[in-house]
């Protein structure tokens, strides 16, 4: 036992380099010969390292729980934890996933409500008079001074509406709508050699959206026969269909189908065309592939790509027939016969081009 | 730069010769500089002020045994290595506990630390089997030996605190406290 205390403390004495070099030297002999020695230098060495560590990392954490005491953790931790909010978490966390979630839903929303406007319609409804802007008008009665003949009536006031319209019989009565013509100071009617003229309202039907001007001018000279007729039965959908119409100061054609019977929200007096048209084509006529007039281009639904609304040529006759029949003159009434019923499209719509009138409207 | 700034958190070159040097001060400036960077990604990431705690003094332990150990190169800030070094720590504490991981909140840049922090964990290891073998030896023998090997007190001194008769008595009963340590440490 004795031995053995002092063989350790003699190990350690050597391992911490306390031994004279005699000694030293004498103990390595011994460790050298003596295998067991050596195992209990190399054991008490790897032991006394840890033990060292030991030592060394707990005055380290002892120093650092010290450094600890020092520092307000709670007030920290209220700075700079995490969000007691659930949903504010979630936010901080995710930012850029929940960024291309919401843009995602944010663009399939526009998508429904886009389809949803498209196959419901319930857009409202716009009436396609034109609104003139000043310059281009100014521009254009330049230019029609220069066409017409001399004597034509000046109106210096530029045009505020615009619409279209066309002849109901030879001696100058023109359908159009009511809306474009409505609270009208004067009306010009242009034709298509741009010549214009006067008109007054004849009769307006506020319930069908219909007006029948009057060319009253002297310098009107009556038009040749009607070569249309009004078609009031036997439209069809997906019958293909014309109209004429002055979205500018010069006609345009456009050509579309009947897509339904019925007009906005069902109404029974219209019919849905789906065809292009701009303000400016209201009170143009609609015209089925012979030329005949099955309607008048009235609206179009906003919002709703090819949705144009046109009152049924039933109700235009209903309209004609309430105005006595002698100031209409008997022969000058609607022709019974379309002359056009062989021709080609473009052929039409050259002659239906002398029918077809710009209404000017000064408010 | 500003006063401020180098107040709260010390340089890089200041710590590490701070450290060296066994400066107290040092490692008060580096614990408390470094601290709230740590507690802000352990709060963030599923752990509470404890946990903080305990990663951030470990990867202090790191940090010292790298620089004591006198292979440290700066080769990145300082802070940096702090921080990805405690983040190594906590993810793999993380994964022991089998807590969820997904999505962790950074804060800072990140650098590769695998090797320090595998190499801490062996000697942390070693750390606990002493401290729990020191435990299990338990008393006068505990203090004889944390005396005589820690706080480096002669054998008189251990002598007259424990108030042996002799020296040898004092020896002898290092000795077999010191024998009975041993088992306990290198049987475990």
């Amino acid at each position: 036992m004795r031995n053995e205390i002092e063989l350790e403390g003699i190990i350690e004495d050597y391992l911490n380099g306390k031994l004279t070099e005699g000694e030293a030297k004498a103990f390595e002999e011994l460790r050298l010969n003596d295998p067991s020695v050596d195992h209990r230098v190399v054991t008490h060495k790897v032991f006394l390292e840890s033990l060292q560590d030991y030592a060394a990392i707990s005055e380290l954490k002892h120093k650092m729980d010290h450094a600890h005491a020092q520092i307000d953790v709670d007030a920290l931790s209220r700075k700079l934890g995490p969000h007691p909010s659930f949903v504010v978490n979630i936010w901080r966390k995710n930012k850029a996933a929940l960024g291309v979630a919401a843009s995602f839903i944010l663009l399939t929303m526009a998508m429904l409500y886009s389809i949803q406007q498209n196959t419901q319609q319930i857009g409202s409804v716009e009436l396609m008079r034109s609104e003139l802007g000043k310059i281009k008008n100014s521009q254009s009665s330049l230019i029609r001074k220069i066409n017409s003949t001399a004597s034509e009536p000046k109106n210096e006031r530029p045009a505020n509406y615009g619409g279209t319209g066309f002849a109901l019989t030879a001696n100058g009565y023109v359908l159009t709508n009511l809306h474009v013509i409505k609270d009208a100071e004067s009306i010009t009617v242009v034709d298509n050699n741009g010549n214009s003229y006067k008109a007054r309202v004849i009769r307006t039907d506020s319930q069908y959206d219909l007006a029948i001007l009057k060319i009253a001018d002297d310098n009107f000279t009556p038009l040749s026969n009607l070569p249309y007729r009004l078609k009031q039965n036997g439209v069809a959908m997906g019958d293909e269909v014309y109209t004429l119409g002055f979205p500018k100061d010069d006609a345009v054609f456009n050509q579309g189908y009947v897509s339904s019977k019925t007009g906005y929200n069902g109404d029974s007096t219209q019919y849905q065309v789906s065809i292009p048209v701009n303000p400016g084509n209201s009170g143009g006529p609609l015209l089925d592939q012979h030329g005949n007039i099955i309607g008048v281009i009235s609206a179009r639904q906003s919002q709703v790509d090819g949705a144009t609304f046109a009152v049924k040529a039933k109700y235009i006759q209903e309209t004609l027939n309430t105005i006595p029949s002698d100031s209409l003159g008997k022969k000058q009434v609607f022709n019974k016969r379309n002359s056009m019923q062989n021709l080609s499209k473009s052929k039409i719509i050259q002659k239906f081009d002398d029918y077809v009138f710009m209404i000017k409207v000064y408010k | 730069m500003s006063n401020k700034l180098s107040s709260s958190v010390p340089t890089d070159r200041e710590v590490v010769l701070g450290i060296l040097n066994n400066s107290e001060d040092a490692l008060n400036k580096l614990y408390t500089g470094y601290f709230p960077m740590v507690l802000q990604f352990i709060l963030n990431n599923n752990g509470d002020e404890d946990d903080a705690k305990d990663v951030y003094q470990e990867g202090i332990i790191v940090l010292y045994n790298k620089i004591k150990g006198g292979n440290f190169e700066l080769s990145s800030k300082l802070k940096t290595y702090i921080y990805s070094v405690c983040r190594r720590i906590w993810l793999k504490k993380l994964a022991q506990q089998s807590r969820k991981t997904s999505n962790i909140a950074d804060f800072e840049d990140v650098i590769a630390t695998e090797d320090d922090v595998e190499q801490h964990e062996e000697k942390d290891l070693q750390f606990e089997k002493m401290q729990a073998a020191l435990l299990h030896l338990g008393e006068p023998c505990k203090t004889i030996i944390q005396d005589f090997y820690i706080n480096n007190l002669s054998m008189q001194d251990i002598c007259e605190k424990f108030g042996y008769t002799n020296t040898d008595n004092a020896k002898t009963q290092k000795y077999k406290c010191l024998q009975r340590l041993k088992k306990i440490f290198f049987q475990t």
